[in-house]
């Protein structure tokens, strides 16, 4: 009786959510699967149904696996790297220093700069041609680095300020679950004799799962779709070697006016990001 | 029972009255200027708005000349929608790909005109504008935007380039200013940025760097075709020898002489015109801005390789009307007026540019004004533009050939190896390019 009655609010109130849900994401990745099996006629507009066709070019195009590739790459570094950091950040944040609440604020800064005014701005800095950052290697008596300019550090510069900005962000979470952490719990283990070291592994991490879990899944979700600052920083050069699948997907749609392709790229990138969170997933709860 | 029920209600309804209340209020927010007894600014029942997607450099010209056409034409307003170039190609390809209604008249690089026709993108001209409007306009620019016999934009500018230089800087390192008629070769430039390049200043640099619209000039002396004559390849063309050897002297001017700096297309101007840079290779629509800046300069001729052919680039704005618009009638008229009618006239005096109009050719040649530096220029540009000028690639795929060939140019200049630079580039392209085989047959 009781159930029945709370039936109607709560579709009520999941129905907000649910319509979003599914108007904003599932759709959108029905419409993107429907249309990786189409391709378009240039001269009609007419959209004929080709199967896999789309997939199939796809797997023999050279640009594709280097694209795919430089996408492995990117993830494989960019998500390790953000998730240490954040943790160490957060860590960071969490201890009883002076000062530390003026940290926190600051901490907070490049969250708060928009994507394109971050890469503008570090475009700026990081200019082979009298940018500041060579010009202190310079008074360092270090040489001048090309930054965006190399096929060597291009994705490195990127990933450098995809994680300026975004570790921050994902460091909140994290103090969040930190803080979760029973003060109680640390004092009996400390009376125990564990080390900090020790507590980490056996209280702190333990106990933050839940929260890993999200901050880790998220961020490899963000950075799988990740492309706009090699959309405006180098677009996809030098060398394509910044051309990550979903830049490859948006030139394919917007440049080469290929739908189909531009969709197949995009369902493949989709199960990848599964894949990856999918194991996440595994990973993280095997041991609890 | 009956008032407890009431009671709930009203509990519920009085935070939600709360709620629509300041709603209200925010929405009448915007209408208060109607409060104090001044008429809505709300246009007239026969006013059309049309939106112009335009090419951000043309601002000036631009907006004084749609200023004279609303005077002229009071039932039509226009909303100028400014771009930089990639942008601009970039919206253009996403709005009208979608067959978006809200651009109405938009730019049209010359190389991208049988691109966006084959595309369906433009409306035809002829039954838009003035009949004899193709009899006004040099029959080359003509050419250029007629597609399957139809008129399908009209030429709005031509562009040709000289060699501008910064007298001060010659004059401090000892070097006598080069003759403004006497052609150097691209051999001679190098030894002089050379002898200029120093004391963070950089020898030369072309203006609109890594882009084909200029550095085309350097295969074209070389008598490089950069795609087949179907327009369909570019493996053997793009990558040819000749066009290797090209390149290569583009990528040694910033990476073995190192006498270019690796600056943006955007950033170039400011270069030359802070003293930063020496020899500047520019269309002659510079010539206000860099005159303005106030540094003591002089212009040459556009170079050459020694014992090879004369090529300068050349490439023009035209303006379409968009098939799907819904004020087709209205973009046309604002079309006519920038290219025929007394809009030309002022985008000619403001921008510097070189016109396609035969009257104001005419005026170029014969009035005394063009005589004297530096509106001269125009004079050389116009020459230049007859006689030395050479088109861009005919493609229907011109936007995925100059997209990645743009890229395989950057490439270069940060240091690849151009071979390598360009074979990738045209396997990319050869790809693209396939869908076109139909639309080519045809």
């Amino acid at each position: 009786m009781e159930r029945k009655k709370m039936l109607g609010p709560l579709l009520l109130f999941l129905l907000p959510p649910l319509a979003g849900l599914f108007l904003f994401k599932l759709y959108p990745i029905g419409n993107g699967i429907v249309q990786s099996l189409y391709t378009t006629s240039f001269l009609s507009g007419d959209k004929s149904f080709v199967g896999l066709q789309n997939y199939m070019t796809l797997f023999q195009d050279p640009v594709f696996w280097d694209s795919l590739k430089v996408t492995l790459l990117f993830n494989v570094i960019i998500n390790p790297l953000q998730i240490i950091l954040a943790f160490v950040l957060a860590l960071l944040l969490n201890t009883r220093i002076r000062r530390i609440a003026w940290f926190r604020s600051i901490h907070f800064v490049p969250v708060a700069i928009s994507v394109p005014t971050a890469c503008m701005l570090w475009n700026i800095m990081l200019s082979p041609e009298q940018g500041v950052v060579n010009s202190i290697l310079t008074a360092l008596g270090l040489p001048e680095q090309p930054f965006f300019g190399s096929s060597a550090q291009a994705l490195g510069s990127i990933i450098a300020i995809a994680s300026w900005k975004g570790v921050g962000y994902w460091a909140l979470f994290l103090l969040a679950g930190l803080q979760e952490v029973p003060a109680s719990l640390m004092e009996a283990s400390s009376l125990d004799g564990a080390g900090r070291w020790r507590q980490l592994i056996h209280i702190v991490y333990p106990l933050m799962k839940r929260s890993l879990t999200f901050v880790v899944v998220s961020v490899t979700t963000a950075n799988f779709l990740l492309f706009s600052p090699m959309y405006i920083l180098t677009k996809g050069g030098p060398e394509n070697s910044t051309n990550v699948l979903m830049l490859e997907s948006f030139n394919s749609a917007f440049l080469y006016s290929d739908l189909g392709r531009s969709s197949a790229i995009v369902v493949i990138l989709l199960m990848l990001t599964l894949l990856a969170v999918a194991a996440q997933f595994k990973w993280l709860k095997a041991s609890h | 029972m009956k008032t407890t029920s009431m009671n709930k209600s009203s509990r519920w309804l009085a935070p939600l009255m709360i709620t629509a209340t300041v709603l209200a209020g925010c929405a009448s927010g915007n209408s208060a200027p109607a409060a104090n007894g001044q008429p809505e600014a709300t246009p007239a029942a026969d006013t059309q708005e049309i939106t112009f997607a335009a090419y951000s450099n043309y601002e000036k010209p631009l907006t004084e000349a749609i200023k004279a056409f609303e005077e002229q034409n009071p039932g039509i307003k226009v909303k100028l929608d400014l771009a930089p170039f990639d942008q601009l190609v970039e919206t253009i390809e996403i709005k009208l790909g979608a067959k978006s209604k809200d651009v109405d008249a938009l730019f049209v690089d010359s190389p991208l005109v049988v691109n966006y026709s084959v595309k369906g993108y433009l409306a035809p001209l002829d039954e838009l504008i003035d009949k004899e409007a193709t009899q006004k306009w040099t029959p080359s620019a003509v050419d250029s935007v007629t597609y399957n016999s139809q008129l399908v934009a009209a030429p709005m500018n031509s562009s040709s380039q000289v060699l501008y230089y910064n007298k001060e800087l010659f004059e401090k390192n000892g070097i006598p200013f080069p003759d403004e008629n006497q052609r150097l070769t691209w051999e001679e430039v190098l030894e002089l940025a050379k002898k200029l390049t120093g004391d963070h200043v950089y020898g030369f640099s072309f203006e609109q760097i890594s882009k084909a619209y200029q550095l085309l000039a350097l295969s074209d002396s070389l008598g490089v075709k950069m795609i087949s004559e179907d327009g369909l390849t570019a493996t053997g063309y793009s990558n040819s020898p000749e066009a290797v050897q090209a390149f290569r002297f583009y990528g040694d001017l910033f990476n073995k002489h190192q006498v270019s700096p690796k600056i943006k297309k955007e950033e170039s101007l400011d270069y030359f015109t802070s003293g930063k840079v020496a020899m500047y290779l520019a269309t002659n629509q510079n010539m206000p801005k860099i005159r303005d800046s106030g540094i003591d300069f002089g212009v040459t001729l556009h170079p050459y390789f020694a014992d090879k052919q004369i090529a300068t680039p050349t490439g023009a704005w035209n303006l379409g009307v968009s098939q799907f618009s819904e004020k087709k009638e209205a973009a046309a008229k604002l079309v006519e007026f920038l290219t025929l009618g007394e809009g030309a006239r002022i985008i000619f005096e403001v921008g510097g540019t070189l016109p396609p109009q035969v009257e104001l050719l005419n005026a170029i040649n014969t009035d005394p004004k063009y005589e004297a530096f530096p509106d001269s220029i125009l004079r050389i540009a116009a020459k230049e533009s007859l006689e030395t000028a050479v088109s861009r690639p005919m493609t229907p795929g011109y936007l995925e050939w100059e997209s990645n060939i743009n890229k395989a140019f950057d490439d270069i200049k940060n240091g690849t190896e151009p071979q390598k630079a360009l074979d990738q580039a045209v396997s990319i392209i050869d790809n693209q390019l396939k869908k076109y085989k139909d639309v080519a047959a045809k």
